[in-house]
């Protein structure tokens, strides 16, 4: 390469580098100047073109009518924080963002939502208080309005558990008895050893592993990160009810071998076609998917019941979902008055209706009692659940990385079973202490 | 230029370079020299015509480029160097991300697995294409229909292909390929379950799918060998196995070269099958850096970070792509 050629190759890639810097430009929350006519463009993390779609346009029509005040509603469900942080790296988020309540410490550490002030969202003072508490960052501030709650139960195939003759299970023991002979007493009768007791999403996609295990972990009295008197967070995942809690776990997957073969690499969807399909029997999941079993399987061929209580209580994950008011907008008047909408009694009840999918699983607003609005005692069994045994995950900055490292652990169990289940926690929780101590909520 | 006009680089030496035509700013300068099989082309580039035409005619592709490729690379590059917080402004790190990539044992384990897995796919990849090839040269009618119906797993989308695998996968005795292998007596394998196999299983599957493209290639170099040859080798009494180890494969030096970088660039940044397949799971024996970048940045949203990872990747792949172009250069000059 000649040498002037060089110098104007170096002179062009210097060029593309000082585009590059001035595109990033100076950063900073600029107030951006007010309109309370502008539309509201609002994301919603559930299947494009899908019921909860079709729902959540349903609502932003009422709202419509009700303030004249229009809504854009656009669906996705793959990637959603992928697309989001896309958005937010161009500097123009949508106003409005329905997503899981544990997303809160992301967003917060982004800078991407707006601290909401309650006092301007009309109705905030009938929010249930363990719903309203996952809405608020370590630091005390409320960032995004909770609109939907949820919690887990469990789903029993029923003509199933009738053929091996064994009764719904109250303990871990009789889970595991159920799980067995699911597994071993050929439930469907094919004359095949084809069929499993617990489905298990184990994958480490957006952290599934943890997500599940939490429901047995709490149960046990163990945890993930546990609270220090001074308000910071040490690593508790090798504490001996967390240890034991993961023994048991992962003895379904080793020793009793009930969970489905695969887990390991499976997300959500192949799981929950294992249920549907005839190949597992038991799934502890939300409510959400109730209309999808009674379509796909049949309402008659399942049973929701309690979670098992387990050695310490019968605590199950409780989630949801929170209205985010996003950074940047041009209607805050119009976000607020949307989230004041979505946790109004008619708000809830018009969000519970129908017989698909709902955006409102289980109501936040104190006022509204399920039993009214749905007729069906399977919805009790999670109201009850998320009221008496709910427990969010706690608010530190950033919940991801935590749940991302205790699922590759997790993971790593089910997968392999000649890792030794000690020695792993106690590696997590190197790790969770670094984690921790980056976010600066290590209790020293 | 058409392929009966220059056969193939290596048989004939390339053309003596002629310093000192042509400017510096004109792209069809070294194109025009070094290519040109006679004299025509290199003359008719001198001819008519003003220095930026050629640029004109580029700049659709370039603005493009610039748009959709230079300024997000010098943003990752940027970025690299900084906390991302979109809304509350980036604050410069210096290299602190990059210690901290470096630093970290689950970088250096997804490196590891990344060469493992892109030196399993580039090699397994070339071999069964080069045997696919041989297989099916020719001219018959029936052989171009054999030849796409070969082809196709290039053209399924990733998606499906994995799917497809993970079926084919299933880690029980009456899944698909435990049942192929059960009848030689082994199984049944966990496969991309197995921490010990799963490396392996997606390589596999990487292989099912890069061969046919590398076939593809390999068929166009073969077309370019001189069939004399082939003749004069048969001629001579050499073997079957003579002929393609004496003629053959020098003939397709530069398609291996050709082949090889763009199967190890491939190599480098696979990220679907992996994704899709295993996610780097279980127990992340099977995550690659691209993965890892993925979970950094888009998952937990460590944007800096996760380009820092990115940029480094960059970089592995520019440098061996540089040494394998050096190598072919020394060689053929």
């Amino acid at each position: 390469m000649p040498r002037s050629l060089r110098k104007f190759a170096a002179g062009s890639l210097a060029g593309v580098l000082v585009l590059a810097v001035a595109g990033c430009g100076a950063g900073g929350a600029k107030p951006v100047a007010q309109d309370p006519k502008a539309p509201l463009e609002l994301w919603t993390r559930t299947t494009p073109g899908g019921d909860g779609e079709k729902g959540m346009k349903k609502l932003a029509a009422a709202f419509e009518a009700a303030t004249g005040q229009k809504v854009v509603v656009t669906a996705i469900f793959d990637d959603f924080e992928t697309k989001l942080s896309q958005r937010a790296a161009q500097k123009d988020l949508p106003d409005l963002v329905l997503n899981d309540s544990s997303q809160l410490g992301t967003m917060v550490s982004q800078g991407i939502v707006r601290e909401v002030d309650l006092g301007s969202i009309k109705g905030s003072d009938q929010l249930l208080e363990s719903a309203l508490s996952v809405a608020k960052s370590g630091d005390g501030k409320t960032y995004g309005v909770p609109y939907s709650a949820q919690a887990s139960a469990l789903l029993i195939r029923k003509d199933w558990r009738q053929k091996v003759g064994l009764a719904a299970p109250k303990t871990w023991d009789d889970l595991t008895a159920l799980a067995k002979a699911f597994t071993t007493q050929d439930p469907d009768g094919n004359g095949k050893a084809d069929t499993y007791g617990l489905a298990v999403p184990g994958s480490t996609k957006r952290g599934y592993a943890s997500w599940y295990f939490s429901n047995f972990l709490w149960a046990a009295g163990g945890d993930f990160i546990a609270k220090q008197s001074d308000g910071k967070y040490k690593p508790a995942m090798s504490t001996p009810e967390s240890v034991a809690a993961t023994k048991w776990f992962r003895d379904l997957a080793c020793t009793s071998k009930v969970i489905q073969p695969g887990a390991a690499t499976m997300d959500t969807p192949p799981t929950n076609e294992t249920f549907e399909a005839g190949r597992t029997g038991l799934y502890v999941v939300g409510p959400y998917l109730l209309p999808r079993f009674d379509a796909g399987l049949g309402k008659d061929k399942y049973e929701v019941v309690p979670v098992p209580k387990g050695p310490k209580d019968s605590t199950v994950l409780a989630e949801g979902g929170s209205v985010y008011l996003m950074a940047g907008s041009a209607n805050e008047a119009g976000q607020n008055a949307f989230a004041s909408f979505m946790i109004s009694a008619d708000g809830q009840k018009l969000g519970m209706a129908g017989q698909k999918a709902f955006n409102v699983q289980l109501p936040v607003n104190k006022t509204v009692d399920i039993t009214a609005v749905r007729k069906d005692p399977r919805w009790k069994v999670y109201a009850d659940a998320y009221r008496d045994s709910g427990r969010y995950a706690p608010s530190i900055p950033n919940w991801t990385p935590v749940r991302q490292d205790t699922a590759d652990t997790i993971n790593a169990l089910i997968a392999d079973c000649s890792l030794d289940v000690t020695a792993e926690l106690t590696k997590l929780d190197k790790k969770l202490a670094e984690t921790l101590g980056k976010q600066g909520v290590a209790a020293s | 230029m058409s392929v009966s006009e220059a056969p193939a680089a290596t048989v004939e030496p390339p053309p003596a370079e002629q310093p000192g035509r042509g400017q510096w700013w004109s792209p069809v300068r070294r194109t025009g020299n070094r290519r040109a099989p006679g004299r025509a082309a290199g003359q008719r580039s001198r001819q008519g015509g003003k220095w930026w035409v050629p640029w004109l005619f580029l700049a659709p592709a370039l603005i493009l480029f610039t748009y959709f490729k230079f300024i997000p690379m010098g943003r990752a590059l940027v970025m690299s160097a900084q906390d991302v917080r979109p809304y509350l402004g980036n604050t410069w790190v210096g290299t602190a991300n990059y210690s901290e990539i470096l630093g970290s044992e689950s970088f250096r384990s997804a490196l590891k697995n990344t060469v493992v897995l892109a030196i399993g796919q580039t090699f397994g990849s070339m071999l069964l294409g080069f045997c696919l090839a041989l297989l099916v040269e020719g001219q018959t009618r029936k052989l171009s229909f054999i030849r796409s119906a070969a082809f196709l797993p290039v053209v399924v989308p990733m998606a499906v292909v994995a799917e497809l695998w993970r079926i084919m996968y299933h880690p029980t005795s009456d899944g698909l390929l435990n049942q192929v292998i059960g009848l030689v007596g082994l199984g049944p394998s966990g496969f991309i379950n197995d921490p010990d196999t799963s490396l392996a299983s997606i390589a596999v599957t990487g292989i099912w799918r890069g061969a046919p493209y590398d076939m593809m290639i390999f068929l166009a170099g073969l077309a370019g060998i001189d069939r004399g040859l082939y003749e004069a080798a048969t001629v001579d009494g050499a073997s079957t196995r003579q002929r393609i180890l004496h003629v053959t494969l020098p003939g397709l030096r530069p398609v291996f070269a050709i082949l090889f970088v763009l199967a190890a660039v491939r190599g480098f940044r696979s990220f679907t099958e992996v994704f899709l397949l295993t996610n780097g799971g279980p127990n992340g024996s099977t995550e690659v850096v691209m993965t890892l970048i993925y979970k950094l940045g888009l998952e937990q949203n460590r944007l800096g970070v996760g380009s820092a990872g990115a940029v480094l990747l960059f970089l592995a792949t520019l440098v061996l792509t540089v040494c394998v172009q050096l190598l072919r250069r020394r060689r053929t000059a």
